[in-house]
Parts: structure tokens; C-alpha cells; sequence
């Protein structure tokens, strides 16, 4: 390399031979990457102070015999190289950002207004399947997830965990991916944040996601809580209805069942109707490669492929090539060796697991599971409660709230139990989380006001072997059913009554609490699940609050939620008082008043229904 | 910049930076943000190495050179987009100001950042014999180095030279920069070269 090429033109003297220079110049020779300059003229001064030692060019070809013996030198300008990458994608949001028109109700991006700084930034970072350089660069130049989610004034109802936030960095960039959470970590919520804000940066404008049906209304619920501005659309009802609905370009996000899927397969496969987010819950369901619903889900036109399952293998290796045939088709094959599949697999699957996780004792997770009633159930809870409430009505000034509390517990057993055909909408929620939670080696409480519920739960969870602990069990019998709850592996269920099981009992061994129904007071539930929850536990509890839609538990639960919503609203940072359900609350349940004068004396000892068995379970 | 011409102009910063890469030398990146701090452009060079001649002849004012002159002035020619201000966590950047329309604003971290003393927003010179100001001194040639200008910017420690504080952008920093943790976007460069880096071996 000259030194002209190094960025500097210079000239020797007679006096000192050029070929003395020309190797002191050689041997100080910068790296390769200074790439060549033009020559320029010398100015008397750079604007550095360094003098030239001559104040005119001297050129090469006139160096014959120089006036003086002086060696002059001038800064030049290097060309130096750059590599330049541009991200449309963000060039929108330079003025001010408008929603697209197949989006409508998706909110614009307000520009922040207040400086934040974060004890923790978590970091975007690119799949290993992202193969050009411009595509990784746009997923390291993007913020931090925290910054992204302030910057689209993106609020949670609750602050997520820093190992949510990694899931939601993990999503968020990926094509393909399987968020393999233990079940209660919040797979749900991820999912919607990354999706949430996959439409938010126009990454995405349409999104389906596909769950099991007794699933959709808890996702329909999880969507308002953690996304309340997206619009959801849910693929129901007849073939006509449906048809309609697949087509609705102005909806971002369709929720549909595994069922529909395979009825209006020719709808959904066709590429007209492409999504750019496809996400599978459950999908354990596509497990079997050659079933229609996997064929079906490898068919739909996406850009982006997501699973979500507590179990990605429930029986063998094939189960996980079942599920990357949706994924990733062909990156996984069943002869590989378990080894080989784990690493191939290992950027496209992340799985965390409440051990690893949550190392404080023990977090305790409360989910609400939605639940839709059978068709069977609605019927016989609409007759019910109709000839319920008119007979309610005829009682006029006789009414007292012991009527009305019959009514209510009439209704609430309904909600467990159609009485004609014992068909259960939660039954089926409950055995599908207790085959995943068993299948981990994981233990279960489940508590009922009833012990008739208990009893047909014994019989139609038989296959998992479940205990009773109630107060029809005799006294001297109730320390070998929790032993044997405790010592045998195969004893992963314990059924038990809020009266007999929520207090005075270590059962830090079960992680994971049902409450089938619910208790009138929060008190005696939280009792119930402390017998999980508590010093010594081996992990973190996730407790599932059954909850029934368009049914008395929702008005009830409704009526317990704004009062303590209202109360953390006056009194902020303290906690919400053990609410109960006045005497005014119960009539409004059925949309009635207090009737005049005196009311009927109450079985409890106070004017609250609070601790009002009237069948209680023990 | 006059002020009055950076009100019509969209929300961009740039931010600059210099790594010194093991082995291989110097490499610049130079990252546009919108408001919202989403990418919207990035430039890095390849790496530059100077040599010994280079070393001995600009003496204590080689950085400016390398990371003003010629790494800052290149990675703003390429640019297509003007920001209302670029931001460098190293000084020995701030001469790339010359080379830019945008006024250049030193990033200060705890144990750079001068004790301002005036309200947020205000800006205060930075005695040149203070040792945070001899770090910021670019011009080792001047046998009395001109003060920086120092700014205290909500959260922000910002330093500048003076022909750049007088452009006029000042009084509206606060508001522009608002919404930035302004330290975070290197980390987002240095990211970015290292993985440019990797690429190219």
C-alpha cells in the first residue's frame, strides 16, 4: 500500500532518499480496510494546527532538484466504507402515526411525554433461522421490549414478570416459534403481548389464533384484559355465519376453535384469505401429522407460525415433529435421535418451567378460567332461572333473601352440573388441565361447596385416581387420605370441601388449586388455597377460579370485582378488603329490591351472606 | 441549524457511536430513530485502522480526526434522512459537529457528567480546568481549550461545544428528547456492529 492509499501524499527531498521513506512508509502501513483517497491539495494549515511543511504542492513529476530539502505531508480525506441498511417499516411512524385502514380500532401511537429509565431492558435479538444481515440488524436496532411497549402506550393491567417479558421477546420477532411454558406462567398473556405488538408496529394486521373450545371465551377475556383496544372476532355460530366471518378484512385478530377448522377447511386454506400470525394453542392437538386438523393447520396461508403448549411431548418424540410440521415443516424428522431434535429445535422452542423461574416462595398465580356453558347446561339454566325469577316475583312483599338464595344456589349447581344429563362445561376445562398438569408429575387440589359435586367428580376423574377429603369422611380416616395423597405418585387429585379443606392443612405438595365453584367469601377461598400456598412449598401455585359466562358466579364475581376495584381506587397500595355480599347485592342479582319493611330474619349473624351454607358441603 | 427550520423537520435523532474492535480498528455506527425510537436507518463502516505515521503526526488530536472527520462526516453523508440533533457517547465524536447541519450533543454518564448547576434546561459552562471538561477537551493543539457547554436535560447530562449550543436548539431540547433514554440507543449500535461484524467473518 502507498501512502497516498493510507491517506496522506507526501514528498521526499533529494536529501533523504525516497526509498528510505518509501520502507518507513511501508512498514507503518495501515490495515487494508483504509481504503484509497484522492490526493488534495496541502493547505497551509489544517484545522488541526498541523503546519505542512511546505506551503505549496510539490508534484511527484517535479521533484527533479527541489529549492530546499523539505518533506511535505497533508491530511486527506479517506474514503472510508459504510454498510447502510433502511427499515421501512418504521418510516410511517416518523410523523405522526395513522392506523391502517384494515385496523381500524387499533389506536394510534401516541409520542412519549415523559422520560423513563429501566432497571432492566430486555433485548430483542434475531432467530437463528433469520438469515440475512439486514433482517437481524432491524431486530437488534429495535428498543428494548420496555421501551416498545411504553413508546406504544401499551399499559397491563398488572406488571408482568421479567421472565414474561423474555417470552414476549422471544415472540415478538419470530416466525416460527413454540412458547412451551410450564402451564401458569402466563403463556396466554405472552402470546397477546407479542401479537398486540405484531399489530401495533404493523408487523401484522391479521391474526388467527386457534384454541380448544373450551378455551375461546377464556381467551376472549384474557385479550380484553392484557389488550382491551383489539378487536376480537370469534368464528362461531352457523356455516353461513362463519363463511361471512373468515372474510372480515377488519378484523386483526379471529379466534377460532379446532372444530371449525376442520368445517371450513376449504375457507381457510384457501391463499386469498392469508394471515400473517397464525398462533396454535394447545397445539398438542396437531401432534398426530396425518389427522386432518394437523393437515388442515399446515395448510393455512401465514407468514407466521406460533405454538403454544404446556406439553410439546406427551408421548413420544414424534408428538414435537408433529407440532414443527406446522412450525418449521422438514426441520425436524422423526428418525433423529432425541438428542439431535433438542438441539435443532433449541432456538425455536422456549420453555421455562415455574421452578426456574419464580425463585421467591412461592408466587401464587390466580387465573380465571371463562368458562361457556354446555348447550345443555344454558337450557336447563335458562328454565331455572325464568321460572326462578317469576316465582320471586309473585312472592311480592313475602319475599325474603332465603328465597332468593335458593334460587341462586339452584343456578350455581347447574353451572357445575346439567342435572339431566350431567353434561359440564368445566368438567371438560378441568380434565383437559389435569391431563397436562398430571402428565408433568404435578398434584391438584379441587374444592367444592358441594358434596354431591365431589362425588360425581370422583367418578368422572376416576382415571386419575382421585381422594376425597370432606366432612362426610370419617375423622379418624382423614390423616391416611392425605398421606396417601402425599406418598403415592399415583394419587395426583384431592377433591375437597371448602369447609374441611381450607383450614389447618400443609398441602405445600399440590401446585395447582381448582376452585370448581366458588365460595360466597373471598376469605374462605384464599383459606383453601393457602394449603398449597405456603412456607415450605416445593414451587409456585397456580390457583384456577371456574367462572361460568352469563350465569349467576358472573354476577356475583362482578359484584365482589367493583367493590374491590372501587376500593383500591380510593385507598391505592392497600389491600382490598374481604368483600361480601350485602343483602341489596343478593336481590340485584336477579334484578330485584329489598321489599319494604322488615326483612326476613337471616340464617347467618349478620345481614350478609358471607358464611351462608345452606348445603354446604361438610 | 436555525431553530426555525427544525420545527418543519419530522422527529429523527441520530445517534453515534465509535468501537474500538479488537485486532481490526475502529468502527462507526450511526443509528436514525423516530420518535417512537424505532430504526429507520443504520450506517456503519468498515473498520479503520490508523498507522503509526497517523498516530505520530495528529498526536492527542487523532480521535477527533478518526471518529469526527472521517468516521462521523462519512456516516452522515450516507444518511438520507436529517435529524433535529445527533447524540455521541464520545467525545472525541463531538467534532464531527462541523460536518453536520444537526448540532452534536455528548451523552454524559455518571462519572462524565458535570455538576450543572442551573434548573433543568438550563445550560451552565463547564470550567476548562475541571477534570470532566479535560475530557471533553478535542483539540489538544489549543493551548486553551474552549469550554464545553454543559446542559442538564431532564434526567439528561448533555455537553457540547459552544458553536453548537449557540444553534439555537437548546431551549426546545428537553421537549424533543423527552421520551429517550438517550444512553440506550448505543447499546443498540454496538449490537448491531458486532453482529455486522461477525457477518463479515
Amino acid at each position: 500500500m502507498s501512502a497516498s492509499q493510507a491517506g496522506f501524499s507526501w514528498q521526499a527531498t533529494a536529501a533523504t532518499p525516497p526509498t528510505v521513506w518509501s520502507r518507513w512508509f511501508q512498514t507503518l502501513e495501515p490495515e487494508a480496510e483504509l481504503p484509497t483517497a484522492a490526493a488534495q491539495p496541502i493547505s497551509t494549515r489544517d484545522r488541526y494546527g498541523l503546519r505542512p511543511l511546505n506551503e505549496a504542492r510539490i508534484d511527484t513529476a517535479a521533484e527533479a532538484s527541489p529549492p530546499l530539502g523539505i518533506t511535505s505531508w497533508a491530511p486527506q480525506s479517506l474514503r472510508v466504507t459504510t454498510s447502510s441498511y433502511e427499515f421501512a417499516g418504521s418510516a410511517s411512524a416518523v410523523q405522526a402515526v395513522t392506523p391502517s385502514a384494515d385496523v381500524p380500532e387499533v389506536a394510534p401511537a401516541p409520542t412519549p411525554s415523559h422520560p423513563r429509565k429501566h432497571s432492566r431492558y430486555t433485548r430483542l435479538k434475531p432467530a437463528d433461522e433469520t438469515i440475512k444481515l439486514a433482517d437481524r440488524l432491524q431486530v437488534l436496532l429495535e428498543p428494548p421490549l420496555e421501551l416498545l411497549l411504553e413508546n406504544q402506550s401499551l399499559d397491563f393491567p398488572a406488571r408482568p414478570f421479567p421472565f414474561q417479558m423474555d417470552g414476549v421477546a422471544f415472540l415478538y420477532p419470530r416466525h416460527a416459534a413454540m412458547l412451551a411454558d410450564e402451564m401458569g406462567l402466563g403463556k396466554t398473556m405472552q402470546a397477546i403481548t407479542a401479537i398486540r405488538l405484531l399489530l401495533r408496529t404493523s408487523a401484522a394486521r391479521s391474526v388467527l389464533l386457534i384454541c380448544p373450545k373450551p378455551l375461546v371465551s377464556n381467551w376472549k377475556r384474557e385479550f380484553q384484559n392484557w389488550a382491551g383496544e383489539l378487536p376480537i372476532l370469534v368464528i362461531e355460530g352457523n356455516q353461513t355465519r362463519r363463511r361471512w366471518q373468515w372474510r372480515q378484512p377488519n378484523a386483526p385478530i379471529k379466534i377460532a376453535n379446532y372444530e371449525p377448522l376442520r368445517r371450513d377447511a376449504d375457507i381457510i386454506t384457501d391463499p386469498a384469505l392469508r394471515f400473517d400470525l397464525v398462533v396454535l394453542d394447545e397445539s398438542q392437538r396437531i401432534k398426530n401429522r396425518s389427522g386432518a386438523t394437523s393437515t388442515i393447520a399446515r395448510s393455512i396461508p401465514r407468514e407466521r407460525s406460533w405454538a403454544l403448549t404446556g406439553t410439546p411431548v406427551e408421548n413420544s418424540a414424534d408428538d414435537l415433529v408433529g407440532i414443527f410440521d406446522f412450525l418449521a415443516p422438514g426441520h425436524l424428522h422423526a428418525s433423529m435421535t432425541p438428542q439431535r431434535m433438542g438441539r435443532l429445535a433449541g432456538d425455536y422452542v422456549l420453555r421455562r418451567t415455574k421452578a426456574q423461574v419464580l425463585i421467591d416462595l412461592p408466587p401464587k398465580l390466580t387465573r380465571d378460567a371463562d368458562i361457556e356453558l354446555t348447550a345443555e347446561q344454558r337450557e336447563a339454566y335458562r328454565l331455572a332461572e325464568e321460572k326462578g325469577v317469576l316465582r320471586l316475583t309473585e312472592l311480592g312483599d313475602a319475599l325474603t333473601i332465603q328465597h332468593v338464595f335458593e334460587l341462586v344456589l339452584r343456578l350455581k349447581q347447574i353451572c357445575n352440573f346439567d342435572p339431566a344429563t350431567g353434561a359440564s362445561a368445566k368438567l371438560e376445562r378441568l380434565t383437559a388441565d389435569l391431563e397436562e398438569l398430571t402428565a408433568s408429575g404435578q398434584k391438584a387440589l379441587i374444592f367444592s361447596q358441594w358434596v354431591e359435586t365431589l362425588g360425581v367428580l370422583k367418578k368422572r376423574l376416576h382415571r386419575f385416581h382421585p381422594l376425597e377429603f370432606h366432612g362426610g369422611v370419617p375423622s379418624h380416616k382423614r390423616d391416611d387420605v392425605l398421606n396417601e395423597f402425599r406418598d403415592d405418585p399415583k394419587r395426583r387429585v384431592l377433591l375437597m370441601s371448602y369447609g374441611a379443606g381450607s383450614v389447618g392443612l400443609n398441602l405445600q405438595f399440590a401446585s395447582y388449586v381448582f376452585l370448581f365453584d366458588r365460595w360466597w367469601n373471598p376469605a374462605v377461598e384464599d383459606q383453601a388455597i393457602n394449603r398449597a400456598h405456603r412456607i415450605g412449598a416445593s414451587g409456585p401455585v397456580t390457583i384456577t377460579r371456574f367462572l361460568t359466562l352469563r350465569t349467576i358466579e358472573e354476577r356475583i364475581d362482578q359484584v365482589l370485582r367493583d367493590k374491590r376495584e372501587l376500593f383500591e381506587q380510593i385507598f391505592a397500595g392497600a389491600a382490598s378488603p374481604r368483600t361480601r355480599l350485602s343483602q341489596d347485592e343478593i336481590f340485584g342479582l336477579f334484578r330485584l329490591k329489598c321489599p319494604a319493611g322488615p326483612i326476613a330474619p337471616m340464617p347467618a349473624p349478620t345481614s350478609t351472606m358471607a358464611d351462608m351454607p345452606l348445603l354446604p358441603a361438610q | 441549524m436555525p431553530s426555525d427550520s427544525l420545527a418543519d423537520l419530522p422527529l429523527v435523532f441520530g445517534f453515534l457511536t465509535v468501537v474500538q474492535q479488537p485486532s481490526v480498528g475502529l468502527v462507526g455506527g450511526y443509528l436514525l430513530l423516530n420518535a417512537q425510537g424505532r430504526p429507520l436507518e443504520f450506517h456503519c463502516t468498515a473498520a479503520v485502522r490508523a498507522n503509526r505515521t497517523q498516530e505520530i503526526l495528529y498526536g492527542p488530536t487523532l480521535e477527533p480526526y478518526l471518529y469526527g472527520e472521517q468516521i462521523g462526516r462519512t456516516l452522515f453523508q450516507v444518511s438520507k434522512l436529517q435529524p433535529v440533533a445527533i447524540f455521541t457517547d464520545r467525545p472525541a465524536a463531538l467534532s464531527a459537529a462541523e460536518h453536520s447541519a444537526a448540532p452534536v450533543w455528548l451523552v454524559l454518564n455518571e462519572a462524565q457528567a458535570p455538576e450543572a448547576e442551573g434548573s433543568p434546561g438550563s445550560a451552565t459552562s463547564v470550567d476548562s480546568t475541571a477534570s470532566a471538561a479535560a475530557m471533553l477537551r478535542v483539540d489538544a493543539a489549543q493551548t486553551s481549550p474552549a469550554p464545553m457547554h454543559a446542559l442538564r436535560c431532564g434526567e439528561h447530562r448533555l455537553a457540547c461545544r459552544p458553536a453548537d449550543a449557540a444553534r439555537g436548539m437548546e431551549d426546545r431540547l428537553e421537549a424533543v428528547v423527552a421520551g429517550f433514554d438517550l444512553a440506550e440507543p448505543f447499546e443498540r449500535i454496538r449490537a448491531a456492529i458486532d453482529e455486522s461484524q461477525r457477518g463479515a467473518r
